[in-house]
């Protein structure tokens, strides 16, 4: 695996992490990407990752699309189905169904890994189209408020450090990301009969 | 030339057509050999639609402790619950919900909502930790094998749970509890007692008239209660019995919405209204106006109760306590005699009083004399559990073999009690009064309270005296909350669980107020880890087996499904006219009555099988035989203190959601604009509201809706707020209770307070 998707790997398992050790690991990992890691056995890390992404509580800053990307902040809103019809475009499904909607953050960035191994020789139209569109029309869209809301709330320094280089990679994958391409030409023709 | 846009792509992955040749292309470029990754997994072959397909339609019910149970429709799309409305096939839910009901879709898929089993690092400290069900289980199951290590018995752990959910299977809490053995059971009822047991000692039992014969009602009182909004669709009846001629009558101490409905209204002294029906039987005494007939077949003890009147009551003595003129009590009462068929409907509110339970005899004895008692249109109307026969399959559970437990007294009672007493048994569970829950935690000896679980009920919002409550918290060594949302409970928990919505699991609802029969399917899969709390009393029985085999009756495996079927028997079925459950499916069935009327037959089930005016049973149960007046609390403050429901909430439910935040966004005080001004208070200032209970701060709202001597604030939490009206509300219990649900009730509403300006 290359290093930015390495990062991107990090980033992603950082997100999911459901424990502390969890967490504590994909730290590690993000070492290096820049971010230090915080000292062993540092709980504030964990209690402060599920006051912003996990709860009990209401969220700080929620890590799932819809919240962002919806008229009125829900999960599992048109967004949700969308984002699962991409997954679907790739061949690729959620095990975790409604236990984890699918915009949630972590399994956003996992498909974002797949976009890249996907990414080759055989690159259609449709492929390129729908990279752009998952970066720039899905990802380029909420991750920067999501950021915001992160930042708003105070978080701990692992967090913070997380949440830039999400920033980082999101900004360094639109900048590499080619506009959208023409339209397929099957269908153009089709249309102009 | 034409090229992608943002709007194309999304129609291509959603459009039934384009999705198909897009897919192609994607498969074309190899796209489909996508490694699998760390989260995704490549979709199985064959994989359902995952875009587009079409509604399914689910049944639900509305499980709130709410007069109207509605029955509602669900549309499900993509696994998803797209809309919800009210069941057209009731005609009581006839196709529309309440704000609250509405806002299901909203709760189910609130960002909010508690979504895994969680640890709090110190209560109230908001450090929490992230548990696997299997932890979560582990602990619980290790702290309750402790107790029982340490005790000798599981009296050391108490279950509190009441109206959150009424759906049929949440009574499998109960059956957990027993399950494990003899526990702390917080029982009664802080909603309806008193009113019970005056209508157990008048009738024999509480039964109201189907909601829906109030159409052919002549004459309607409101008496305590606001339909308008705490039971929307009985107002369609109030309005057609009005079309037909009748007139209503609203008494309340509060200009409710109800009560700007009503052809007339009374401001009654809160706490008066045994008065204000003494005052009426007596007139109608006087004028004779009273059902003879009736009085002679079918009740025991009027001339006692004639002569009390005659030597007690005046219609003046009414008017001067109750605050009324004399002249409106005459006519009303003259009109309400009159009238063929008359009802009341009697409110919860005017029961929560020291005197409650007097008072709903009071009344009852008024709609009694005039004949209206068994009448269709007719009827004491206030409340019923003619339709709750279920098996309570999964209530009903054995205490593991040999487990210890309390002897002494019978054990715990409530309302919904359908079990029966086993006379044979000599343990009992240990029953505390759930209306001192702080009281009782405190003072609860050999063994204490050392572990509390809390499901169905939010015990920091909806239990008295707040500030006795966290200190009773403080004695507890483990606090489990079962819960949807981060409420003020939760905020003291050890360890909160997520439960499914009413959308997510299986059940089945019925009223306390109408007839109606209703399924409720699951009708998306459990977001999260939410799970019902049926499967959670199986995971803790598998793990507590595994540490201690034999530990634990509760089946380890369920089928929730299975569950709600094994509610029904034939008993249900017959009533309903039904040959199984699955008729359910097509719609929400009503009983099949012999009439609408309650005591249609005039078999009471009292002892005399009379309606008792004169009650021994009431006497032997330490209250007057006769329904005599009964004097209010004594104010020990400057004002009267008020909490009732809102429009936005029930209880502690739904006032959290975003929808109703937009409304309602933060509580405030109202306050009758002359007690206002003599306090120097505006429209909108910051004020404190204090007592000997504990004081809070919240705005002023002024308004002649109000009594000039009350304040009122709506109960309810709002989120991340500290607002809590059971900081102002002490823990004194209403007259009656104990005799039927285990239990007396609460005087909610005896409660004085005084404000200042912040
Ligand atoms: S809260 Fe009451 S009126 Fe509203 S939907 Fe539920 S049962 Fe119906």
């Amino acid at each position: 695996m290359s290093h930015p998707d390495a990062a991107l790997a990090a980033l992603r398992d950082f997100f999911a992490a459901g424990s502390g050790a969890e967490l504590e690991r994909a730290c590690a990992r993000l070492a290096t990407a820049g971010c230090v890691p915080p000292p062993e056995a540092d709980e504030d890390l964990e209690y402060d990752f599920n006051r912003l992404f996990v709860g009990p509580g209401r969220l700080a800053a929620p890590p799932y699309a819809s919240v962002y990307l919806e008229t009125e902040p829900r999960l599992m809103g048109e967004t949700t189905l969308l984002v699962r019809a991409v997954y679907h475009a790739l061949g690729l499904a959620s095990p975790r169904q409604s236990a984890l909607p699918d915009d949630h953050l972590s399994l956003e960035l996992d498909a974002a890994l797949a976009l890249r191994a996907a990414a080759g020789e055989a690159d259609g139209p449709e492929m390129a189209a729908l990279r752009r569109y998952f970066l720039a029309e899905h990802l380029g869209r909420w991750l920067p408020a999501f950021a915001a809301r992160v930042r708003e709330a105070s978080p701990h320094p692992a967090v913070a450090c997380a949440v830039s280089r999400l920033l980082d990679w999101l900004d360094h994958e639109l900048s590499a990301v080619p506009e959208y391409g023409e339209y397929g030409r099957d269908e153009r023709q089709r249309r102009c009969v | 030339m034409s090229r992608w846009t943002k709007e194309r792509v999304e129609e291509a992955l959603t459009g039934p057509l384009s999705r198909r040749t897009f897919l192609k292309g994607m498969a074309a470029a190899g796209a489909m050999a996508v490694l699998p990754c760390g989260l995704l997994a490549p979709e199985a072959a064959g994989a359902t639609e995952s875009y587009g397909g079409g509604y399914t339609v689910f049944r639900n019910a509305c499980p709130r402790n709410c007069y109207d149970t509605c029955a509602i429709k669900t549309y499900v799309q993509d696994g998803v619950a797209k809309f919800v409305e009210g069941a057209p096939e009731s005609t009581f839910t006839r196709g529309g919900l309440c704000v609250k009901g509405n806002s299901y879709i909203r709760s189910t898929y609130s960002p909010d909502r508690i979504k895994y089993p969680m640890e709090q690092q110190g209560r109230g400290t908001g450090k929490w930790k992230r548990l696997t069900w299997d932890e979560a289980m582990d602990k619980i199951a290790r702290k309750i094998l402790a107790i029982k290590e340490q005790d000798g018995s599981l009296l050391g752990l108490g279950l509190t749970k009441y109206s959150g959910n009424f759906g049929i299977t949440n009574y499998g809490v109960e059956g957990m509890m027993s399950s494990l053995g003899y526990t702390t059971r917080f029982v009664g009822t802080p909603c309806w007692p008193a009113g019970i047991d005056a209508q157990n000692f008048d009738m024999g039992s509480m039964w109201c008239n189907d909601p829906e014969d109030m159409v052919k009602s002549r004459y309607i009182i409101v008496w305590g209660a606001n339909p308008a909004w705490c039971s929307v669709h009985s107002m369609k009846y109030l309005y057609a019995a009005r079309e037909a001629g009748a007139k209503i009558v609203v008494i309340d101490p509060v200009f409710t919405q109800t009560a700007a409905k009503g052809d007339e209204y009374w401001q009654v002294a809160t706490g008066t209204d045994g008065a204000l029906a003494l005052g009426m039987c007596r007139h109608i005494l006087d004028r004779e106006m009273y059902d003879k007939d009736w009085v002679a077949a079918n009740s025991l003890g009027f001339e006692e109760f004639a002569d009390y009147l005659r030597s007690n009551v005046t219609v003046d003595w009414a008017a001067k306590l109750s605050g009324l003129p004399a002249e409106r009590i005459v006519a009303v009462a003259e009109e309400f005699a009159a009238a063929r068929p008359a009802t009341v409907w009697i409110g919860y509110g005017l029961q929560r009083h020291v005197n409650g339970g007097a008072t709903v005899r009071a009344i009852d004895a008024l709609v009694a004399m005039t004949g209206n008692i068994g009448k269709e249109g007719g009827g004491a109307r206030y409340g019923h559990l003619q339709t709750w026969g279920f098996n309570y399959h999964a209530m009903v559970q054995k205490p593991p073999e040999g487990a210890v437990g309390f002897v002494g007294a019978s054990g715990p009672k409530g309302e919904f009690d359908f079990a029966g007493g086993d006379k044979t048994v000599k343990h009992t569970d240990r029953a505390v009064n759930i209306n001192k829950t702080a009281q009782e935690i405190l003072d609860a000896r050999n063994p204490p309270i050392r572990m509390l679980w809390a499901s169905c009920k939010n015990v920091l919002s909806q239990d008295f005296d707040r500030p006795k409550m966290i200190e009773a918290f403080g004695k507890l060594e483990m606090v489990v909350v079962v819960d949807h949302f981060f409420n003020q409970t939760v905020e003291q928990a050890d360890i909160v669980l997520p439960v499914t919505t009413c959308l997510e699991e299986w059940t089945v609802n019925v009223s306390y107020w109408h007839y109606w029969l209703a399924l409720n399917e699951q009708a998306v899969k459990p977001l999260h880890e939410a799970r019902s709390n049926i499967e959670i009393a199986a995971a803790l029985s598998r793990r507590i087996n595994e540490l201690a085999p034999g530990s634990c009756t509760f089946p380890t495996e369920i089928d929730t499904r299975e569950w709600m079927e094994a509610e029904f028997n034939k008993g249900i079925y017959d009533l309903f006219g039904l040959k199984s459950w699955e008729e359910l499916r097509d719609g929400p069935v009503k009983a099949k009555l012999a009439s609408s009327a309650a005591w249609h037959d005039r078999k009471f089930a009292t002892p005399s099988k009379k309606y008792e005016f004169k009650s021994e049973l009431c006497a032997k149960n330490g209250h007057e035989a006769l329904p005599a007046y009964k004097e209010g609390r004594k104010a020990y403050d400057k004002l009267r203190l008020l909490t009732p429901h809102s429009k936005f909430s029930l209880h502690s439910q739904f006032q959290n959601l975003d929808w109703m935040e937009e409304f309602n966004p933060a509580p405030v005080v109202y306050i009758h604009p002359r007690t206002a001004e003599a306090r120097g208070i505006r429209h909108g200032d910051a004020v404190r509201v204090f007592n000997k209970v504990g004081e809070e701060k919240l705005r002023a709202v002024l308004t002649a809706n109000v009594p000039p001597d009350a304040l009122l604030l709506y109960e309810a939490w709002f989120n991340g707020r500290k607002f809590n009206c059971q900081n102002l509300v002490d823990d004194t219990s209403a007259d009656m209770g104990a005799f039927k649900t285990g239990a007396p009730g609460v005087a909610i509403h005896d409660q004085f307070a005084d404000v200042a300006r912040a």
